[in-house]
């Protein structure tokens, strides 16, 4: 439609809307679908942070405005969970701002640092948002690849000094999406440094921080010393308490990054919805036991999965974090092939590698985000289409 | 870390300012009666409220699909043929995070870099700042009051230039509080579709509206213009939801398919649980509504009496909103406690300093000629915000 604007018209269509097209016309076609597509907690919002909401909901101030940068008592949360969690001092005043979930914060970073011909450092397989974001801004897309001989994290020496010299922003992420790879002893550091070398932005995306499994504690990147004057970090109680719906996440770090982006959000939302606020707060502040069954959980469909997988052919380091797993497609398939093959085939959604980049090809994720029934069922699925892969 | 230069293109609040120093004398112990609020002092219904409980215990915390739930869409679209006399599908409504982000949407979609937005002033802060984002320029128009702050059609024509994109109107509107007729409604929409030019059509504060004056939505007038048209309502002023943030849009289907793909790259679905709310308000009962409105009338009213007796205010009978929005520049040159008043901010400094009372300065709207006063406050505090005020401009 020429009506369009061209920033609107050059986004890809977003990954999962596509997917979800697909399986409700695979439902209306009479197929018995299992989604192993979209990372959406299948579990509860635990009780005790419902009965908050419930409460809050009655509370007459939170029948109005909320203001756009967040409560200070929300703020003042998630800086205390930093500070239990990570070691990490952050000042709720100045270096924290709410989000409609951390995507809107990474959807609209790019608007605060990003001129129409700017470089963004994108990680190639990634959350599609990064790229987007960049999109609207008119932004150049620079795609760090992520390989699995480099652990999947960058190679920071590979990006020509040039291309960095012109960079704004460098987005990561870990634990990280779409690959369950975590980041490495000295990484982080070595971010700092060709960050401030080259004055860039590190946007780190921790939506998954608190998925992790058997001891494993993902690190903030503002644990590293001085990462606080060059990057931000995002975050969400999406993952951790089961609360996609709710849209309630925040950006943390740098002062100066966090006025910008909260000034410039204020003219595109008026906030996140107080009730919800308070939501978070009590996860936040809680007894964090239902993070660590919920990882339970995710830990026990993880090995059902490398169990059922191993049978069928696929050889798998199991993975510390994330509830996702990072899969290569069997000789003779394409990711598109491949994702197709099991629809058609199995009833089976998963997510074709190249709906997060061209370095995804070859590749497919599923999500373990649904129940331990339907996840078997899936996988038995699997194992009667596929028989024994080869690679 | 250099800014982008459509980060330094934002401007400040200019309503900030106020607001800042209204809450630094409230903190250091004095009353300030606040005329400055942009929302109803109301609370939500029950019915609502328990709605949203109803939906937490159902279940409701997943992502929902980006452009709202279904069942949400299709209330919508019922109101908008109940209400606005408007045939929409479901698949032409995307449900947002507040209006203003139904706005941001609505602009990022439709507005490319180097075009020309039309708005008519006063106007509210956020649309020259939503047009700025998305890199285009907005051509302010001036109304007058004689007009009661309308546009004309001829106002439009004379701004058109080959890169005009898109009018916004705003009707009932807010800070003045103007309802446009249906005649008016009517003949902007032939220079539009002559034009060729979009409309976003800013409907929220629709069901506050008095004397028996009738709201009409320009989609409505005519199947052309309705092809071109872009129409942002939601739940917060008719139902006290402000802080639940829900607003949609509804829009030719190309355009709703574009803002679903721009949503579900920027936000995703907003707050399921507001949704059930919001389905619950629109599809429940509308008491509530009719009470709320029939308070802000009676206030209305009397805000209107009292100010006519402050010698030098000048105030027009708006027909919507909750809005009185004042010409107070009979008050430049003179003296009053020892400050000379040169425009309504400062007049809106003064009134905060010496009576206690914060309104909002025309400046904010781009006209600073005028105040803004609403009275979405008690009637207690109206009569002694308006007391406050005559003591200080009559002596």
């Amino acid at each position: 439609m020429t009506d369009i604007a061209r920033r609107v018209q050059n986004l890809p269509p977003y990954l999962f809307a596509r997917i979800e097209q697909l399986i409700e016309q695979k439902k209306s076609e009479g197929v018995d679908v299992i989604s192993l597509g979209i990372g959406d907690p299948d579990e509860p919002t635990p009780e005790h942070i419902c009965r908050e909401a419930a409460r809050q909901i009655n509370v007459r101030e939170n029948h109005q405005y909320p203001s756009s940068a967040g409560m200070l008592a929300y703020r003042s949360a998630v800086a205390d969970w930093y500070a239990r969690r990570f070691g990490v001092w952050v000042d709720p005043k100045n270096e924290v701002v709410s989000l409609i979930g951390s995507k809107e914060g990474i959807a609209h970073i790019s608007w605060c640092f990003v001129d129409p011909g700017d470089t963004v450092l994108v990680p190639d397989p990634g959350y599609p948002v990064y790229a987007g974001g960049t999109i609207l801004a008119g932004g150049n897309i620079h795609c760090l690849p992520l390989l699995p001989e480099n652990d999947y994290l960058p190679r920071l020496e590979d990006i020509p000094s040039d291309t960095a010299r012109k960079a704004k922003i460098l987005f990561l992420n870990y634990p990280n999406n779409p690959t369950a790879a975590v980041t490495r002893e000295g990484f982080f550091d070595e971010v700092v440094r060709f960050a401030r070398e080259y004055d860039i932005l590190v946007c780190h995306d921790a939506a998954y921080i608190d998925v992790s499994f058997e001891g494993y504690r993902p690190p903030s990147f503002l644990e590293i010393q001085g990462a606080k004057e060059v990057g931000i970090e995002f975050g969400s109680v999406s993952k951790p308490y089961n609360m996609t719906g709710w849209r309630c996440g925040w950006a943390v770090g740098n002062k100066h990054a966090i006025e910008v982006l909260g000034r410039l959000k204020s003219n595109i939302d008026s906030g996140v919805f107080q009730a919800v606020q308070y939501a978070a707060i009590a996860g936040l502040n809680g007894s964090q036991q239902c993070v660590s069954r919920i990882n339970g959980v995710y830990r026990k469909r993880r090995d059902m999965a490398l169990a059922a997988l191993g049978e069928i052919g696929w050889d798998i380091t199991p993975t510390k974090a994330t509830f996702y797993l990072w899969l290569k497609v069997p000789k003779g398939f394409t990711s598109e092939s491949f994702a197709e093959h099991l629809i058609d085939r199995a009833g089976v959604v998963v997510t074709p590698g190249t709906g997060y980049g061209n370095y995804g090809a070859g590749y497919f994720r599923i999500s373990l985000t649904l129940s331990d029934a339907l996840l078997q069922e899936a996988l038995k699925r699997l194992k009667s289409t596929l028989g024994r892969v080869s690679f | 870390m250099r800014l982008s230069s459509r980060a330094m293109g934002i401007s400040p609040s200019p309503t900030l300012a106020v607001d800042a120093r209204a809450k630094e004398l409230a903190s250091a112990g004095e009353r300030i009666i606040n005329f400055g609020v942009g929302e109803p002092d109301f609370d939500t219904p029950e019915n609502i409220k328990e709605a949203a409980a109803q939906a937490m215990s159902r279940g409701m915390t997943k992502y929902t699909p980006v452009p709202g739930i279904l069942e949400l869409r299709k209330a919508i679209c019922e109101k908008l043929f109940k209400d606005n006399g408007l045939e929409y599908q479901p698949g032409e409504i995307v449900v947002s995070c507040g209006a203003k982000h139904s706005l941001y949407n609505a602009i990022q979609v439709l507005v490319e870099e180097g075009d020309e937005v039309i708005v008519p002033a006063p106007y509210w802060v956020t649309y020259v700042e939503q047009i700025k984002l998305a890199g285009a320029k907005p051509v302010v128009i001036q109304t007058r009051p004689e007009n009661g702050f309308k546009i004309l059609p001829e106002d439009i024509v004379q701004a058109l230039s080959p890169d005009t994109r898109l009018l916004i109107l705003n009707t009932p509107s807010n800070p003045t509080g103007s309802v446009y007729t249906v005649a008016e409604i009517k003949a902007l929409a032939e220079v539009l579709i002559t034009a060729g030019i979009w409309v976003l059509s800013d409907e929220i504060y629709e069901k506050l509206i008095y004397d028996g004056a009738r709201h009409t939505s320009i989609a409505a007038v005519s199947p052309e213009i309705k092809e071109r048209t872009i129409v942002v309502n939601g739940v917060s002023k008719a139902y006290a939801m402000t802080g639940w943030r829900i607003g949609y849009a509804a829009a030719p289907a190309g355009v709703a398919k574009a803002m679903t793909g721009l949503q579900s790259h920027c936000t995703s679905n907003p707050d399921s649980i507001a949704q059930a709310a919001a389905l619950e308000a629109l599809r429940g009962p509308q008491q509530s509504l009719s009470t709320m409105v029939a308070a802000f009338a009676e206030r209305r009213e009397y805000i209107l009496q009292r100010l006519d007796q402050v010698p030098g205010i000048k105030c027009g009978r708006p027909g919507g909103a909750f809005y009185v929005f004042p010409d107070v520049s009979a008050y430049f040159g003179r003296r009053l406690n020892h400050t000379t008043v040169a425009s309504g901010t400062d007049l809106a400094a003064l009134l905060l300093e010496e009576a206690k009372v914060a309104v909002v300065p025309g400046a904010a709207f781009g006209d600073d000629r005028f105040v803004r006063i609403s009275y979405a406050t008690s009637f207690e505090n109206i009569k002694e915000g308006l007391n406050r005020i005559a003591t200080v401009l009559c002596g």
